[in-house]
């Protein structure tokens, strides 16, 4: 019975009744597979307006389990979460990078979102419940200038380690929600002395998801991303989602500058 | 509760922004700001006066900020309950969640800037260890100059010297060795030579926080690297990372 009312309690409805009248509130799901999964953030790719990216990785498989035949995929989709490409990297050193312009992106001048998952069929030093997140680092450069840093911020989507056959699914449900937007989350950051601030926000779940900064509104479908310019010295975020953290780009002169909120 | 730092040395300069308001509720809170440093084996306590530019912020300017000082929120019963012996969870004002953080800038006279958003939690200052960083997960060898700030702060006031390296993973060699210091945000300077995928920092007695910051053409870049076992997610991470740790200790054993 008692583990009758914990199950209960835990349950996806239970958690999203939790979340939307704020009792004990849940913000984050866990991954719950009797396979190795491997985690990743969904980061943000820029190639507008003079940008390009850099994305920095490690081997994880490499470094902590002494897998040394791992590789990974990187997966590039539009800010509409349409698949753009998939690069699949071999041959992986301890530590990484991979440049994201224009032409490697079919001379698309945009944004949008990517994500990095490792894939190993030596799976010895691997257990059903190991599971991986690769954190990495995003540089951004703008008109060629010094790449500045940014470190993954969001736990978004995830795959089976081993698992050739289902490689191309990619189960998300890794943030909660709430029935309402009665989430609000102010970062804790004066905006007030730039030229410019950009905020880009990506969904992390696969529900839409509604949200709110002044009296402004904005809906995201699934896994879709937007880049936002604000006025406010303050920003608060009004949101059905339990955890909605922007990126922000802050402008000042010729100098910028991004980090997580 | 979390601390706050800056940088203030004669290559980069800092500006902190100390919220006065929660992530999740931006209700005012009359706390006011501190200060603490360590000297003669004791924590000096003050308050920092006039440094509150709007209702929502503490600002602590470069002319603010010292390399050995760090920075609380706190009311007026700071006075009674604090202990020059040993820094205490005084308050839990920023004990929120997400992090309550500070925003900590960097700048060159020049125009460049970079920042992110910082604190040092409690529970940090109280654990001796040793940290494990990538050198070439943030140093970039395209860029000048790459420098990595180490932050500790530890409970009791002292000003003890300890070691970092720069080792290599693959051969198991030593390529550099500092000499920082605890309560210090410490400076060091990466040759590009050393920027590549088998060399990591790692200290040998106590913990701390790794920012890296690039310099190229007055353009700054300023990120901290993640602790390592924010790579796993499984119950066994602290194993994992303990493992690895192990191992790479036995290079400077």
């Amino acid at each position: 019975m008692k583990l009758l009312l914990k199950n209960l309690y835990n349950s996806e409805f239970s958690i999203l009744l939790r979340n939307s009248i704020n009792f004990r509130p849940i913000y984050y799901g866990r991954v719950k597979k009797n396979y190795p999964t491997s985690i990743s953030d969904a980061f943000l790719w820029r190639t507008d307006n003079g940008y390009k990216t850099l994305f920095k990785f490690s081997d994880i498989l490499n470094l902590f389990y002494k897998i040394d035949n791992s590789y990974v995929e990187i997966h590039f989709f539009s800010k509409e979460h349409k698949l753009i490409k998939i690069e699949k990297i071999n041959d992986l050193n301890l530590s990484n990078e991979f440049e994201i312009t224009s032409k490697y992106l079919n001379d698309i001048t945009d944004y949008g979102t990517f994500y990095i998952y490792h894939y190993s069929t030596n799976t010895k030093n691997l257990g059903n419940k190991d599971s991986i997140s690769n954190r990495c680092y995003t540089g951004y450069s703008k008109n060629n200038n010094l790449y500045s840093f940014v470190h993954g911020n969001i736990n978004t989507k995830y795959a089976n380690i081993m698992s050739e056959a289902t490689k191309d699914l990619h189960f998300s449900n890794l943030t909660n929600l709430s029935l309402f937007k009665n989430q609000i989350y102010t970062i804790q950051k004066n905006f007030q002395n730039f030229d410019k601030n950009e905020l880009f926000f990506t969904n992390p779940t696969k529900f839409k998801i509604n949200f709110s900064i002044g009296n402004k509104n904005f809906k995201l479908k699934p896994y879709n991303s937007i880049l936002i310019e604000v006025k406010n010295p303050i920003i608060s975020i009004k949101s059905n989602c339990m955890f909605l953290r922007p990126t922000i780009f802050s402008y000042e002169g010729k100098y910028f500058d991004v980090h997580h909120s | 509760m979390n601390f706050f730092y800056g940088i203030n040395n004669n290559l980069f300069k800092s500006e902190i922004q100390i919220p006065l308001f929660q992530n999740r509720d931006l209700k005012k809170l009359n706390l006011r700001l501190f200060k603490t440093y360590p000297e003669h084996n004791k924590w000096i306590l003050k308050e920092v006066e006039n440094k509150k530019e709007s209702e929502n912020f503490y600002i602590l300017r470069n002319q603010d900020i010292l390399d050995n000082e760090i920075f609380f929120l706190a009311d007026e019963k700071i006075f009674d309950e604090f202990n020059d012996k040993k820094l205490e969870n005084f308050n839990n004002f920023t004990d929120t969640r997400p992090a309550f953080r500070a925003n900590f800038k960097i700048y060159l006279d020049q125009g460049g800037f970079s920042s992110f958003q910082s604190e040092y939690p409690y529970s940090m200052i109280t654990k001796k260890g040793t940290l494990l960083s990538s050198i070439s997960s943030l140093a970039n060898s395209r860029a000048d100059q790459n420098y990595v700030l180490i932050k500790n702060i530890f409970e009791e006031p002292i000003e003890e010297n300890f070691n970092a390296y720069l080792v290599n993973y693959k051969t198991k060699s030593i390529e550099e060795q500092f000499q920082i210091k605890t309560n210090y945000i410490n400076c060091i300077e990466i040759s590009s030579k050393l920027i590549k995928p088998e060399i990591f920092l790692i200290t040998d007695k106590y913990l701390g926080v790794p920012m890296y910051v690039s310099i190229k053409n007055n353009h700054l870049s300023f990120e901290h690297t993640h602790p390592p076992h924010e790579y796993i997610q499984s119950e066994n991470k602290f194993i994992k990372v303990s493992n690895l740790k192990k191992e790479i200790n036995e290079i400077i054993a």
